[in-house]
């Protein structure tokens, strides 16, 4: 898995403290949000990572096809709610 | 050298020291509290976690609201809004924090919040977007430029690395502003404040209107920026019947109502709506709680720590159970409550919804568990650290001017403690002494507490409230009990209240005294009557009228020097009697509170039809047996709408000095009088010495042109000296405030009442106003509350301090306010806290509404005001509420250091 763009908030093992930091639940420490990303990382549901996110064009916008309805949606829209979130 | 001369200097060299100290000298060393606990390690570690937290914003739910809105467009709206509020719930993150037992926020952060462009969508967009300087020309936004967040705990004050500033205080994501924007305009022209200030502007009076935000005579429109708040919840529904048994009832009524009118002929047929609005948004609470309940599922399933694991699966089964159910045990009510609590914050901008009486509501759970052996009181110590933790998270997402100006990021979660029972007893009882404890063990500033005091209460519990006070938290406060019954009947007669019912009344926000009632619980087959809110918000209305300011343009003939507006119509009275002056104030402020009043009226109204809630209104009654939501007069008291006042003691002051010194001694003209005030009295302007406190004011050179004039101004006679020239004044004027704001109607045809406390509106509004009468130079803080004496003037000790306030009846008010900061050492001792209790008990006794102590030596204040990063934890009570100390703006900092400091109280 290419992993270079992440940062801990796209990962499943992530509790996010505020919108610079949060504790990484493996290792129970407190981590910034911008750093480099560890090994065990595990990646979050997302819409970027829908299969159902589409056209996705400027400012990380796109459009979301996966609901009854289909609107714009944003990649980094955390997705573990979302009944039709289907991972690519 | 410097050659500039401070105030205090300068009256010092002439032997006229402004007194800062009064009933003694404090030691010279720095003392300590002499009460200081620690919590559990649990809620120790949670709380550190606070302290180390940025206060934090995201789109989750704005964008969820926003896209199932416009899904919907042409559905009735009251089920518009519901669906709209179901998705957003439904699809917010859960996050579980490890140690946590009480578990769910707001949003996924630890301390989240988000915007709610649906309400307003202006405010916090760049300062260069044509959204926000339209703010600013409508004057919805001129509170911000003269409101201070300190820049200290978790305010996000400024943008660093991929995080932004938004609203002067909350932090988001760089990322996510792009969104922030698209949902911020796609609410343009559909918002509760662009439709209301559509309507507004039809107000004859607007243009005024729009003057006085512009020019902070009032602080803040509250139809568009905290619509509810400063009242009291009711959890009674949800712990009675369990969330599956109200859908059901939301269900039966629909059957029973739809088609028909009823009697009815205007809002009859609504019935139907509403019942389907409560299925609705019940079924989104359930959703949000059981999204919770499959991340602590998950969590557990991968936890490698046993015990973690173990927390992990009761969370689940706790969050389980009270998605549906009555809950079973202690810590599910309390879980349930807080949920209910924060499910009301998500669904609208609400700052000061209070518990209530929690320790009377959540009692039944106490005593059985007790009783059965399921649970110990260390159990429910930690339980109740754990919740004063989750509610200190919680954050109000509002703008500069109102969560920094108004609110000093605080959001006044006020539980009531004490009071008495339906048949007139002491109401007060063992979980209550419990939720003190966990105030002192756990020092917090949420949930504040506020103890109704009544001479029933026994003397461990108020001797217990008093140990409390001795932590330096500011809390309980104390209020008078009996003149909150009587204001309450007063007040809520008309519409019912009888006086077993006005026994059950709380605070909510500060100290707002709101009407509640009483509600049969049956657990296990037991009975018992619990108290719950029953009336609408108290946070609506005319919010804050800057007293010392109208006279200011009584003075000005109606002209704002500060920013050069004629804000109201010139007077051209001569104003050669007191009388005259006394008149045209009183007809400036009457134009202020009509405008206020109408326009408020409109943009609450806009509220009600586009923005009504359905998750508060459900909870309180009367709505669910009327079928009515609040807007249709659901709720069983509705004659909320008041009208607040700021700087009573400054103003009174003020008319004091003018009356002796101009019209009585006729030492100086009015014009002399008003020179001298526009020029400050010789004096630089607070804005530029960087201090808000009059003490620091310095001297302009050659600024010696009012010297004697502003002599006699300070030497003038000051409220709080038991002093009958200076107290007559505030009488007349309480006396014709508290009955003029009756001729004031809202938009339920319900008369205005007097509210009269500060919140920190004196701080932003003294930046607005220039020198006064009394002394207080320009830019400088008020005094806080309204029955606290101005810095410094109360000279003659607590009683006399007494004396002055209690010359009007408080029970004409909702509340009135005085703080008193006492040093530690004045009051140790197991006989400092009977002295404590003796001099609280005299001011009720008097008739006194409320007060409240600071036990804090000034010099480590000032210490902490040099040195902030080693007091994260320092705490002190502003005006009605207890806040961090590094989280306060500087004008209020200022001002607290600068309080008269008692270091005795006999």
């Amino acid at each position: 898995m290419e992993t270079k763009n992440f940062k801990h908030n796209d990962c499943l093992n992530f509790a996010p403290i505020d919108v610079a930091k949060g504790i990484c639940r493996i290792t129970n420490k407190t981590v910034f949000i911008d750093t480099p990303i560890c090994p065990a990382f595990s990646e979050l549901a997302k819409c970027r990572n829908c299969t159902h996110f589409v056209n996705s064009k400027q400012e990380n916008m796109g459009i979301c096809t996966g609901l009854e309805k289909e609107n714009w949606t944003y990649a980094n829209l955390v997705a573990t709610t979302c009944a039709g979130y289907s991972k690519k | 050298m410097s050659t500039k001369k401070k105030l205090a200097e300068i009256l010092a060299s002439k032997g006229l020291s402004i007194n800062f100290q009064s009933g003694g000298v404090a030691p010279p060393e720095m003392i300590d509290r002499e009460i200081n606990k620690k919590p559990t390690p649990r809620a120790d570690k949670l709380r550190n976690i606070y302290y180390d937290t940025l206060s934090s914003a995201n789109t989750e739910f704005p964008y969820w609201y926003t896209r199932k809105w416009n899904e919907l467009e042409g559905e009735v709206t009251v089920v518009r809004r519901a669906e709209s509020l179901k998705c957003a719930f439904s699809h917010l993150t859960p996050v579980i924090f490890p140690g946590e037992k009480l578990v769910m926020q707001k949003a996924s952060y630890y301390r989240g919040s988000f915007p709610m462009p649906w309400l307003s969508e202006g405010f916090f967009v760049a300062k260069e977007d044509e959204l926000y300087k339209d703010a600013l020309e409508r004057g919805s936004a001129s509170s911000d430029e003269l409101s201070k967040f300190g820049t200290g705990g978790g305010n996000v004050t400024e943008s660093f690395g991929n995080v932004v500033s938004i609203a002067g205080k909350f932090g988001m994501r760089k990322e996510e502003i792009p969104i922030l924007v698209k949902l911020a305009k796609m609410w343009v022209g559909k918002s509760v404040d662009d439709v209301g200030h559509k309507y507004e502007q039809m107000v004859p009076e607007y243009k005024m209107k729009e003057n006085i935000m512009r020019t902070l005579i009032c602080m803040f429109d509250s139809g568009f920026t905290l619509p509810q708040g400063r009242e009291v919840i009711n959890y009674y529904y949800p712990l009675q019947y369990g969330f599956d048994e109200l859908k059901k009832m939301a269900e039966d009524c629909k059957s029973k109502v739809a088609g028909r009118a009823d009697g009815d002929g205007l809002v009859g047929m609504d019935r139907l709506y509403f019942y389907e609005a409560v299925r609705i948004i019940i079924e989104g609470i359930q959703t949000w709680i059981s999204n919770y309940a499959k991340e602590a599922k998950r969590l557990a399933t991968t936890e490698k720590d046993s015990v973690q694991k173990s927390e992990y699966e009761e969370i689940a089964d706790c969050l389980e159970w009270v998605a549906h159910h009555q809950p079973r045990t202690f810590r599910e009510a309390l879980q349930l409550s807080y949920i209910v609590h924060i499910g009301c914050l998500n669904e609208d901008a609400i700052s000061g919804l209070s518990p209530g009486r929690l320790g009377q509501v959540l009692y039944p759970w106490f005593e059985q568990d007790m009783k059965a052996g399921k649970i110990t009181e260390n159990e429910v110590l930690e339980l109740l650290e754990l919740h004063r933790v989750k509610m200190t998270c919680i954050d109000c997402f509002a703008s500069m001017g109102v969560v920094g100006g108004v609110l000093s990021g605080n959001t006044f979660n006020n539980l009531s403690i004490g009071g008495l029972t339906k048949d007139g007893l002491s109401a007060t009882n063992p979980l209550e002494m419990l939720i003190v404890e966990a105030g002192i063990t756990c020092a917090t500033p949420q949930p504040t507490l506020s103890l109704l005091y009544d001479e029933k209460l026994p003397e461990e519990f108020l001797l217990k409230c008093i140990e409390c006070d001795k932590t330096g938290t500011g809390y309980p406060a104390w209020m008078n009990n009996q003149g909150g019954i009587q204001f309450i009947m007063e007040q809520y007669g008309p519409e019912g209240m009888t006086i077993s019912e006005a026994r059950s009344f709380a605070i909510g926000g500060c100290l707002e005294t709101s009407p509640c009632s009483w509600k049969e619980l049956t657990l296990n087959g037991k009975k018992y009557s619990i108290p719950g809110g029953s009336g609408q918000p108290t946070s609506v209305g005319v919010h804050f009228i800057a007293n010392p300011k109208v006279l200011e343009l009584v003075l000005t003939n109606g002209k704002d020097h500060r920013t050069g507006i004629q804000v109201y119509p010139p007077h051209n009275h001569k104003l050669d009697t007191y009388e005259d002056l006394w008149y045209t104030f009183k007809m400036y402020y009457e134009m202020t509170c009509d405008c206020l009043t109408t326009t408020n009226n409109i943009q609450h109204d806009i509220w009600r039809r586009h923005n009504m809630s359905v998750f508060s209104s459900m909870l309180k009654p009367d709505c669910l047996d009327k079928g009515h939501h609040i807007g249709h007069l659901g709720y069983r008291y509705n004659g909320t709408y008041n009208i607040e006042s700021c700087g009573t003691s400054n103003m009174t002051n003020s008319l004091v000095a003018l009356k002796k010194l101009v019209y009585e001694d006729k030492k100086y003209t009015l014009d002399e009088m008003t020179t001298a005030i526009l020029h400050n009295f010789g004096f630089e302007n607070a804005e530029k010495i960087g201090s808000y406190s009059l003490a620091d004011q310095v001297k302009l050179p050659n600024g010696d042109n009012y010297d004697d004039l502003y002599g006699d101004c300070l030497l003038a006679p000051k409220y709080g000296n038991d002093d009958p020239y200076a107290d007559s004044i505030l009488k007349e004027y309480e006396d014709w405030f508290c009955e003029m704001c009756h001729n004031y109607e809202s938009l339920y045809a319900k008369p205005l009442y007097a509210c009269q406390i500060s919140v920190s509106t004196h701080g932003a509004q003294g930046r607005a106003t220039l020198a006064s009468a009394d002394g207080r130079l320009a830019g400088t803080t008020y005094a806080d509350g309204s029955m606290s004496a101005y810095p410094g003037t109360d000279k003659n000790g607590p009683y006399a301090l007494f004396n002055s306030a209690t010359v009007w009846d408080h029970t004409k008010s909702q509340n009135s306010q005085l703080n008193l900061k006492v040093h530690p050492s004045a009051i140790n001792g197991i006989e400092g806290s009977k002295k404590l209790l003796e001099l609280t008990r005299a001011y009720m006794r008097k008739g006194g509404f409320h007060i409240q102590y600071n036990i804090v030596d000034s010099k480590m204040l000032k210490d902490a005001q040099q040195t902030p990063e080693t007091y994260r934890d320092l705490m002190v009570r502003v005006a009605g509420f207890t806040q961090y100390w590094c989280e306060i703006g500087k004008p209020i900092q200022d001002e607290v250091i600068a309080r008269t400091e008692y270091e005795g109280v006999m």
